[in-house]
Order: structure tokens, then C-alpha cells, then sequence
């Protein structure tokens, strides 16, 4: 499209970026070289291009050289350049008067002991971004409204804080869980370290508040089906899986006045089907129709509709006045509109019976760290009375094996990370054994004993106080007595350089975690990576670890990697403040890369329309009934694929042209010569 | 390197005498021939214990695998050849099995014995075995009680190894040989007074 | 209808052929009647023994096994085995030759001198793991050609270490619990009995028994007592050098430590030649150092 060009007058400003690029490559040779580049008038260098002394010196010579385009050769736009768009932007140009050449992660980075290959790649690198600068144009950014709404995924103590935050930010919020209801892993656990308040008890005032803030809606028993948009304007679909069991909201709406549950239970006194309770790790059952524990919220029963044998001895116990139960309810789909996501699905423990050596599932009185919670919490199977599965047997000698597949490279089950919080936890289980048993002695089998957080290590100088036993060595291997199913622990106590064979009446693993099944499908959902390890990707791990990559996504709590509660509840209020951002700025401005149809070219086959992967093309038709497309700007991504495809060339893919690529081609492969 | 005392008193020397390890008493290239030898990641042990933990020998010895692979990542070189234990191991890879580390003490144990063998040290068990196969072929031959059991069997008196095959032994011998392993097993056993 | 043969070069190794012979004729019978056919493997050598020469140095190790394995190679046939030693040095030189350049090349140019090539184009078998591949064998057919179950004993496996360990580099499943010899015990109609610690060393290997023999009878001295406490009537092994500790070490053991244990040893394929109708004398059992009456009063 012919247009009238001004000169390209480009300053090129290249960073030392301290030793990371100035190392490795020769700045000056560099900046000597972009001083020769046609249309460049003005070469910088400087230590800290992004610092703000930096970004003064491109200001200033935007203004002193009347530069029209900006070339900043430095590390990855990722991590700059919103900022030097900025500056460019402070210099009086159009943002998008800029170009980045990555010569730190592309190049110095790479090439580190190759200073005269590094410097002339540099060279081509700057070449080309002056190439594509020559050739920028004024462009505006899109600004689109943002949903004054959010989604949390996940309803444990991480989900909830971020939920709680969001809500009293006055943003209408969905939490979304996939249980019949919130309380995830806290909800499991008898005490917490290192204070040792009952778990329950402090989250009880979070789970009440979760239900009744009105900014809040709670959805449980409820999964995410699908995500379409993207940041400000996401359109969640919700599965809400058939509970079987009607609110009393929902049996007002079908005319049951003064109807619906009301958690009385008389349903599952009759219900003839017994289940293993995964609240409980299934030591102990639960009916087809069921609440976890007492204390869920919302108090609501659930159908299992995969156990249940629609004998219909529920519904005639629940009677005329409730008719609270449905059997022939069946899923139903929502979609909510929200402006961002945080995600905080949590965490499971690895299957530990992978790990043969330790017997666990093999060995009756070899139980994790999780079943330990549940045995000595007052709350669960066995009424706060830790016994031995096998015999009932209140156990004296308890055997602890810390690091049971974490910090392990052999793969299979086991993970090479530290799962961070089990040794505090066997402290704390220490502890509780010595308190609730008279004469019990606990041992604990460790490589390390990290207690880092407040008031940690003091717990450890305390458990070690109460007469805790701690033998450094880790754990070849279990067997067990056939008779008094007994264990004997092999290890060495590599302090005194002898080994070990004790027998215990019970041994807990405190076994690795690794993160959700359902994580993989949720985070392909949502956009977001996951780490070598496996967890969540966080943006940067040191000065981003709430964000991802995708905008509008946000991480909370251990999906994002191990941690214990402070930090999960941390994570989780900084997740909220900056998802609550967008929202409250009530706009988000789009990076306008959009597709372009130049209508003059334009045939109206609609072949792109089908192509594109977001809907953004549609055919419309001008004076004269002619049809061509058109681009939704808001859905469109850049991606290419149109302009790309497009046989008469008639769709310019802004700030990505064509002849903005031939030229950097060209600029790589037919200059250069001699350098 | 130790300081000397030079008391004067053999015995107060013997008793007082300097048990710091200075930097000096390691070498490097010890680690690096253990590395290279057992082809094994050696440096890599945070000495967990797992693997004493699984030993057959160590509760009934002073064999301990986690020292040696101490030794290893220390450099302690005429420590861990030197030390008769070194023999103790059976080599059933239990701890192999179990290193979460992935490292296989087992074969650090065999470098060190090859290592060890460079030097002379080695019991004479060891050297025997390489005679009798230089000489046989097998490691355990056969004998005329076993020769008359396997006529009775139906075998051949001898089996159709090199045994019954002794134009095979050439070839045999000139691997040990290309090693000069015969010479030196020879040459250490005559030392010994065989 | 004529079996469907495999066919394999049989690898003897050293204490099999020439101290419990009854191992090497047992295999041989045993097998053909599963349509396994075992050939011999002429010129073969020792292993070399993993233990005793490892230890002294490997690069005569590999070069040696690499010899034994060019014999099969230029039969064009996969080895197979009966002894877990063997199978450390002939199945591991074998897979670390295969896949490591710089040790192959190292052990051809050694091998030239002989006028030999290691190709890397057979596999190698233990003869037990043949047994119970339904490819091969399998559990059903090995029981089908039992004529003389051997109902009424209890059996201790023992499996050993060089065949399963380190799992990471073999194919043999949990070697915390294994099952699967016990599963071809049982097809021979006897109690397989579970005790103590039966994935523990015999105490033989690492050049042990020569180095410290009453070390190593320690060691077989604990796997004797838990195997006596659960009351066995013998002991399996799939290796002759366990045989070999288990068997003379108890006369060993009776002399250096007096205790007594009288418990016979009898190597897999033995107790599939009982099974399969071979006497105690086709089996050579005398020249075992623990008398196997008790044990045949049983089943005879």
C-alpha cells in the first residue's frame, strides 16, 4: 500500500546488561557496526539500558536526533519491552516505534566462549531489528473492558483467601470446587505446625465467611468444562455435576416451598450402599449419599450417581415436606463471564506402594503422613486413638521415614524435588504421638531436618526437647514380623556409622507430593505451563511467582509448588491483589497485532473466516453487495494464520507485515558482507 | 599433610599423632579415576545412608559403603585402597538399587579395586582366579571326581568349553595377556612368597 | 505334531559343568521337553567370574565376556544361561557393549589380536526367564510337563542378586518382593514359602568366599536361619555359585560355627528334573555336600 515515507531516522541503543552481554560480545564493535546501518543517525551504549538513567538516554535522543524509530538491543521482549516501549512512548514517538533485538538469551547467553561468533551474530541480530524498525508505523492499542468479575479453581484454605480477598475488593466472585465442598487439604488435618491450633478450627471462620459474603458464589461439586477468551473477557463453562440433591434455593424454584436439604442425614441412615470415604484416605465409609464430615459446607448431601442403585430409600426419608433428593438429576453447564482466573487446585501424595521398599500397601502398619492426620484427629476413624491397622494395638514405638521419595532421582513414582513441608509435619506428628501417648517414642529417620520458616526451628529444639528421637539416615528398607506384623526399619545411622535394624509397631512415610491428575487438563485450559518439576509455571519464580505467562491467569498455593499454609495464604492474597488489578482498572488495553483486511484486495472467498482459530473473521458486505472480511479486533491474536493463508494477499498482519519480514530476511541474508 | 611431632617418644608420637585432614591429603584425581573407572556419577553421594542401610557385610564388620563413597568425593585416596574392608563387599547391588542419587556404590567399589590393583593391593584370592583361568580357561576347574559323576551322567567327561576346546586357550591368554594381568599377578603373588 | 523348537547356545559357565554337573544334564533334558533345545557353546571360558575378576580389572572383564559372547555370535544363535553370575557378566558386557561406542571400540581392537569382532547381534537369556515367558515357555506348559509334582514340600527361593539387581538396569520387575520363581516353584506342584529377608546376598559374590570365608558364612548363616524358621524342606537357587555357599557352606558352617541345618540345595533346574520324573541319580545329587534324602523321602 503506497504511502507517503518519511526518512527512517532509528537510534540504536545497546546494553551491557553488566557482564551478561558485554562478557561475552564486543559492545563497541556493535555499536560502531549500527552507526553504519542505513537510516540509523544515533548508536548509544549503556550498562543498564532498562534502568532509569537508561531509558533517560533514549528519551533525550529521540528528542535531540528526532528519531522515528527505536532499536533496543538488549535481552528478551518478554522482559523489557513494555518498558522501552514506554520510554520510546516518553520520547514523543507512537510505542510501537520499536524494535528489540535479544542479544543476551539469544546470543550472550548461548555463546559464551565465543566472543567473535557472539559479536557478529550480534551484529546481524541489530541489522535485522533495523531492517523492521526502518519500516514501523503509528499504531493504537485496543482497549477492551474488563469483566468486573473473577474465578478462583480450587476451594481449599488458598482458594478461599484469594476468594475472600477478591470478594472484599468488591469483585463478584465464583469459586469453583470440585468436591461437594471447600476445605481441601487443611479441612484433613488434625494440627498445624508450628503453633499447633486445630485446623479445622481456624478454618472454620474462612469456610463460614466463604459461604455467606455476598460478593461470593460459592459453586460446589462444580468443574470447569472449558475456557474461551482471554484477559478481561474470559467466558468460563462450568460443569455443575448432579448432585442429586436440591438446595433449598433450587426447591423453592420447583415449588417446594420451605424445601431442599437441610443436612439432616435421615438419607443416609438408609441408604444401603457403603463406600470407602476419600475424605478419610477410605478409612472409613461413607453411604451413597453423603456429606465428608460434619462440618462441610455447604451442608449438603451428595449422590454418588456411580454407587447409587436408585433403590429410592433416600427420598422416602426425606419425605413430603423437604423432597430434597432428585435421582434423575443430571449435569448442567453455566457459563460466567470474568475479567481474570486464579487457579489453587492443590496437590496430592505420589503413590507411594511404587517405592517397594518401604512396604506401604504391602505392610498393614505402614501408613503416610496424610492417613496419620486422620488417625489422630479427633474428628476421624478412629475418634483421635491412633491404633496399628493391623491389630488395633495402641503403637509405643513409631518410626517416621522422612524424604520417602522426595529429593529422589530414580524416577518412576519418585520425585527429584523437596516436597518442603514433611519434615515440619513429622516434627509436629512427634509431637502429637508423645502427647496422646504416654511412653510412645517417636523416631525420626532423616537426611536433613529443614525447619525454615518463623518460628520453625524453635519447633524443632522443642520436639527434640520432648524426647523425640532423630537418627540421620535414611530408609534402605522395611520388612515385616508375619506374625505380630511388626516392622523392622533398616538404616544406618550414618552419625555414628553404624546400621540400624529396629523394630517398630508402626511406621509413617512421609510421602512426596506431586500435583493433581486433573491438573494437566485444567492447565491446558487456562493456558498455563508447567515446570521441569511438574507444578504450575509461575511468570518469574522470584519477582512474579502469582502471575503466569498468560495474562489474566493467576496462581495460588501449592499447584504452583510446595509450600506450607503461611505461604499458600501469602500467595494467595498476592494472587488476588493482582488479579483484582485489571478489574479494578476496569480496561486492559490489547497489543494491536491485529489482522488487517485490506478491502480493495479482498475477493470474499471467506476461506481465512474458517481458519481462524478464535472466530475473529467474518464476511461482511459494503455498498454495492460486495463481501469482504472483516476483523473483530477484540478476539483477533495475530496469530498469522489468515495472513498467512491469504491468496491475494489481502490481509496485512499489523505490526508483523510482510514487507516488515522480507526485510529482515533480506537485511540477515543479502547484507552484511565483510563485517 | 600431617605434622610431624618429633617428641622424641615413639610412643607419645604414635598416640598424639596429628589426625587433622588438610587439604593436601586430597587428590582430586582420585575422584575423577573413581568417576571414570565405575563410569558412575560418584561426585554426587550427600551420604543418605541408604546404602550401609542395605548392606549384607556392614552389620557384621567394619565395612561401611557410605564411607568409602566419602573417600571418593574427598580424594582420600590411600585411605580407601589401603583399607582391607574394601574387600568385604559382595557386590549384590542392593545399595545400587536403592541410591536415590542414582549412583552405583557397587561399581565405585570395583574401581577402587582396580584402582587398588594398580598399586599391588590385592588379597590373593583374587590373583588365583586369574591364574587358574590363564591356565584352564575356567575360573573353577574341573577335577577327576567330576570327570567320572559327568561320564555317569551321560556327558562328556569334560565339558565343550575350553576344556574340551584347548585351542581355544590361545586366545584367552593373549587377552589376559595384552593387559600384562598374568605377569602381574605372578610377579605380586611371588612377592608375597606363594 | 513336531514342538515348535527354540533353539539356544548354552552358556555353562565354571561350577555348573564342573562341580554339580547334574545342573548342566538336568537343563538340557528339562528343556527339551518344553521345546527348548540347548546346544553347546564350544570354546566358551569362564564368564569371567564378575566378582574375582572385576575386581581386579575390567577391561579383561569386558574383553573376555565379549569373547564367550562372539562364540554365539558366530553360531548366530541367542545364549542362555543357569547362573547369575554368568548372567552379570555375559547379559550386562553384552547390553553395555551394545549401547556404549567408545567401550566396544576399546574391546575390538583387544579382540582383534584374536581375530574376533564383537557385533552386538545376539541377546542373552537366563534359562529361568525362558521358563516363564509365555512366548517361550511359559508357567502353564512348564506345570503341563510335570509328571512327578513335587506336592507336600515347602520350597524357599532364593533368588539371588545378580540376576535381578539393579532393577534400573534389568527388566525383572520389584526386586524388593519378586514372585516369579516362586510362580515356576509352584507350577512344580510345591509350596513356595515366604521368609525372612529373601531378597538378601548368599554372601558368595565380590570374591568374598575366597577372600573371607567365614564373612560370607555369616551371611549364609542368616538366610539359613530364616529359612529353617518357616520350616523348609530346601532351598532353590538359579545360580551354582549360591548353590555352591549354600551347599558346601553349610558343611563349612557346621564346622567352623557348629551349627547344623541339614537343609538341601537344589538349583531350579534340578527340582524341575525331579519334577519331570529324572532320578536322583540322572541328577547326580550325591555329589552334593548336604545329603537330599530328606527331601526325596518326600517326593519319591
Amino acid at each position: 500500500m503506497a504511502e507517503a515515507k518519511e526518512q527512517p531516522r532509528i537510534g540504536v541503543f545497546i546494553c551491557h546488561c553488566g557482564t551478561n552481554i558485554a562478557g561475552s560480545l564486543s559492545i563497541e564493535e556493535v555499536k560502531e557496526y549500527a552507526k553504519t546501518l542505513p537510516g540509523v543517525v544515533v548508536a548509544e551504549e549503556y550498562q543498564y539500558m532498562c534502568s532509569t538513567p537508561g531509558q533517560s538516554i533514549i528519551v533525550d535522543s529521540i528528542k535531540e536526533h528526532n528519531l522515528n524509530g527505536v532499536v533496543v538491543a538488549a535481552c528478551s521482549p518478554r522482559l523489557h519491552e513494555p518498558t522501552f516501549r514506554i520510554a520510546t512512548q516518553e520520547g514523543g514517538l507512537n510505542k510501537f516505534r520499536f524494535e528489540m533485538a535479544n542479544i543476551r538469551d539469544q546470543n550472550s547467553w548461548v555463546h559464551m566462549h565465543d566472543w567473535e561468533g557472539a559479536t557478529s551474530k550480534a551484529k546481524d541480530q541489530v541489522r535485522i531489528a533495523v531492517a523492521k524498525a526502518r519500516m514501523l508505523e503509528d499504531l493504537e492499542p485496543k482497549s477492551v473492558p474488563v469483566e468486573h468479575a473473577a474465578l478462583v479453581v480450587g476451594g481449599g484454605v488458598g482458594g478461599m483467601q484469594a476468594a475472600l480477598d477478591l470478594a472484599s475488593a468488591g469483585i463478584k466472585t465464583y469459586l469453583v470446587e470440585k468436591n461437594p465442598t471447600i476445605g481441601g487439604r487443611m479441612s484433613q488435618l488434625d494440627k498445624t505446625f508450628p503453633t499447633l491450633d486445630c485446623s479445622q478450627c481456624i478454618l472454620t471462620p474462612k469456610m463460614v465467611d466463604v459461604g455467606r459474603h455476598p460478593n461470593i458464589e460459592l459453586m460446589t461439586y462444580t468443574e470447569v468444562e472449558n475456557v474461551e477468551g482471554y484477559i478481561g473477557n474470559f467466558t468460563i463453562t462450568l460443569r455443575k455435576k448432579a448432585r442429586g440433591v436440591l438446595t433449598p434455593t433450587e426447591a423453592e424454584a420447583r415449588g417446594i416451598v420451605g424445601g431442599g436439604c437441610n443436612g439432616c442425614g435421615d438419607c443416609a441412615e438408609v441408604c444401603p450402599v457403603i463406600k470407602p470415604n476419600p475424605f478419610e484416605l477410605g478409612m472409613a465409609p461413607r453411604k451413597a449419599i453423603y456429606i465428608y464430615h460434619p462440618q462441610v459446607n455447604p451442608l449438603l448431601y451428595t449422590v454418588d450417581f456411580d454407587s447409587c442403585i436408585k433403590c429410592g430409600l433416600c427420598v422416602t426419608a426425606c419425605g413430603e415436606e423437604k423432597k430434597a433428593i432428585d435421582l434423575d438429576m443430571v449435569d448442567t453447564f453455566e457459563q460466567v463471564k470474568v475479567g481474570t482466573c486464579i487457579l489453587a487446585i492443590g496437590y496430592d501424595l505420589i503413590p507411594i506402594e511404587g517405592k517397594k521398599e518401604w512396604g506401604y500397601k504391602r505392610f498393614d502398619n505402614v501408613i503416610t503422613g496424610l492417613e496419620f492426620e486422620r488417625l489422630i484427629c479427633a474428628s476421624g476413624p478412629t475418634g483421635g486413638k491412633l491404633i496399628r491397622p493391623s491389630d488395633g494395638q495402641i503403637p509405643k514405638k513409631i518410626g517416621f521415614v522422612l524424604c520417602a521419595g522426595s529429593r529422589d532421582n530414580t524416577g518412576g513414582v519418585a520425585k527429584p524435588y523437596c516436597s518442603r513441608f514433611c519434615c515440619m509435619y513429622s516434627l509436629k506428628h512427634a509431637h502429637q504421638i508423645m502427647e496422646k501417648i504416654p511412653g510412645a517414642v517417636p523416631y525420626l529417620f532423616y537426611m536433613d531436618i529443614r525447619s525454615f520458616g518463623k518460628m520453625y526451628e524453635e519447633f524443632y529444639y522443642r520436639i527434640q526437647n520432648e524426647g523425640a528421637k532423630f537418627i540421620r539416615g535414611r530408609v534402605a528398607n522395611i520388612l515385616e514380623d508375619p506374625t505380630s506384623k511388626n516392622l523392622t526399619v533398616y538404616t544406618e545411622d550414618t552419625l555414628l556409622g553404624r546400621p540400624l535394624s529396629l523394630e517398630m509397631d508402626m511406621v509413617v512415610l512421609a510421602a512426596a507430593i506431586q500435583p493433581k491428575p486433573e491438573a494437566e487438563r485444567i492447565r491446558q485450559m487456562f493456558g498455563v505451563s508447567k515446570s521441569q518439576d511438574g507444578w504450575y509455571l509461575e511468570a518469574h519464580p522470584k519477582l512474579n511467582p502469582c502471575g503466569t505467562t498468560t495474562a489474566g491467569i493467576y496462581l495460588a498455593g501449592v499447584c504452583q509448588g510446595p509450600k506450607d499454609i503461611p505461604d499458600t495464604v501469602a500467595q494467595a492474597e498476592g494472587a488476588a491483589s493482582a488479579a483484582s488489578i485489571p478489574i479494578h482498572i476496569g480496561e486492559v488495553q490489547l497489543e494491536p497485532y491485529f489482522a488487517q483486511c485490506i478491502e480493495e484486495l479482498c475477493a470474499g472467498c471467506g476461506m481465512c473466516v474458517n481458519l481462524c482459530p478464535y472466530g475473529a473473521l467474518d464476511l461482511v458486505e459494503r455498498d454495492g453487495g460486495r463481501q469482504v472480511m472483516e476483523v473483530t479486533e477484540a478476539k483477533c491474536k495475530g496469530c498469522g494464520t489468515c495472513g498467512g493463508f491469504c491468496p491475494g494477499g489481502a490481509i496485512k498482519m499489523q505490526h508483523f507485515t510482510s514487507p516488515q519480514i522480507c526485510a529482515q530476511i533480506d537485511a540477515f541474508l543479502l547484507e552484511g558482507g565483510e563485517q | 599433610m600431617a605434622t610431624e611431632k618429633n617428641y622424641g617418644n615413639p610412643e607419645l608420637e604414635a598416640k598424639l599423632r596429628d589426625r587433622y585432614l588438610y587439604t593436601n591429603d586430597t587428590n582430586p584425581e582420585f575422584l575423577n579415576d573413581v568417576k571414570k573407572v565405575s563410569r558412575t556419577i560418584a561426585h554426587m553421594c550427600f551420604q543418605c545412608g541408604t546404602c550401609t542401610g542395605s548392606c549384607p557385610s556392614a552389620p557384621r564388620s567394619s565395612y561401611r559403603i557410605r564411607l568409602f563413597m566419602r573417600r571418593g568425593v574427598l580424594g582420600l585416596e590411600k585411605e580407601a585402597l589401603n583399607d582391607p574392608d574394601l574387600w568385604l563387599c559382595t557386590t549384590c547391588y542392593s545399595c545400587t538399587d536403592r541410591c536415590p542419587r542414582d549412583i552405583a556404590p557397587t561399581d565405585v567399589i570395583m574401581a577402587m579395586r582396580n584402582l587398588a590393583f594398580k598399586y599391588d593391593i590385592v588379597p590373593r584370592n583374587f590373583l588365583k582366579t586369574v591364574q587358574l583361568i590363564y591356565t584352564t580357561g575356567h575360573g573353577v576347574p574341573n577335577n577327576d571326581v567330576n570327570r567320572s559323576a559327568r561320564e555317569k551322567l551321560g556327558l562328556s567327561r569334560d565339558p565343550p568349553t575350553t576344556h574340551s576346546y584347548p585351542e581355544f586357550m590361545p586366545g584367552i591368554q593373549k587377552i589376559i595377556d595384552h593387559y600384562k594381568l598374568k605377569e602381574n599377578a605372578d610377579r605380586i603373588l611371588a612377592e608375597e612368597g606363594q | 505334531m513336531a514342538e515348535s523348537k527354540h533353539q539356544y547356545a548354552f552358556f555353562l559357565g565354571c561350577i555348573a559343568p564342573n562341580r554339580y554337573p547334574g545342573c548342566e544334564s538336568a537343563a538340557i533334558k528339562t528343556s527339551a521337553k518344553v521345546g527348548i533345545e540347548l546346544l553347546p557353546l564350544k570354546g566358551a571360558g569362564c564368564c569371567p567370574a564378575p566378582g574375582a575378576f572385576g575386581s581386579i580389572d575390567l577391561n579383561v572383564f569386558y574383553a573376555l565376556a565379549a569373547r564367550n559372547l562372539v562364540l554365539a555370535e558366530q553360531m548366530n544363535m541367542d545364549i542362555t544361561l543357569i547362573c547369575n553370575g554368568c548372567y552379570k557378566s555375559i547379559w550386562e558386557v553384552n547390553h553395555i557393549l551394545k549401547h556404549n561406542d567408545e567401550l566396544r571400540d576399546g574391546v575390538n581392537e583387544v579382540l582383534k589380536e584374536v581375530d574376533m569382532e564383537f557385533k552386538g547381534t545376539i541377546d542373552v537369556w537366563h534359562l529361568a526367564e525362558l521358563y516363564y515367558d509365555p512366548k517361550i515357555c511359559g508357567v502353564d506348559k512348564l506345570a503341563a510337563s510335570v509328571t512327578r509334582p513335587l506336592t507336600g514340600t515347602k520350597i524357599a527361593v532364593h533368588y539371588g542378586c545378580h540376576l535381578m539387581k539393579p532393577g534400573k538396569e534389568r527388566h525383572f520387575g520389584d526386586t524388593e518382593n519378586p514372585m516369579w520363581i516362586d510362580e515356576l516353584v509352584e507350577a512344580l506342584g510345591a509350596e513356595a514359602v515366604q521368609y525372612r529377608n529373601k531378597m538378601q546376598c548368599c554372601g558368595a559374590g565380590g570374591g568374598v568366599r575366597g577372600y573371607d570365608l567365614t564373612h560370607s558364612l555369616d551371611i549364609t548363616n542368616e538366610k539359613l536361619i530364616n529359612v529353617t524358621e518357616v520350616g523348609a524342606d530346601a532351598i532353590t537357587e538359579v545360580c551354582p555359585f549360591c548353590q555352591l555357599q549354600y551347599d558346601r557352606g553349610q558343611i563349612e558352617i557346621q564346622e567352623k560355627f557348629g551349627k547344623t541345618y541339614g537343609i538341601p540345595v537344589l538349583h531350579f533346574n534340578e527340582l524341575l528334573g525331579l519334577a519331570q520324573g529324572m532320578s536322583p541319580q540322572e541328577l547326580a545329587l550325591d555329589l552334593h555336600g548336604i545329603d537330599c534324602k530328606p527331601f526325596l523321602e518326600k517326593i519319591l
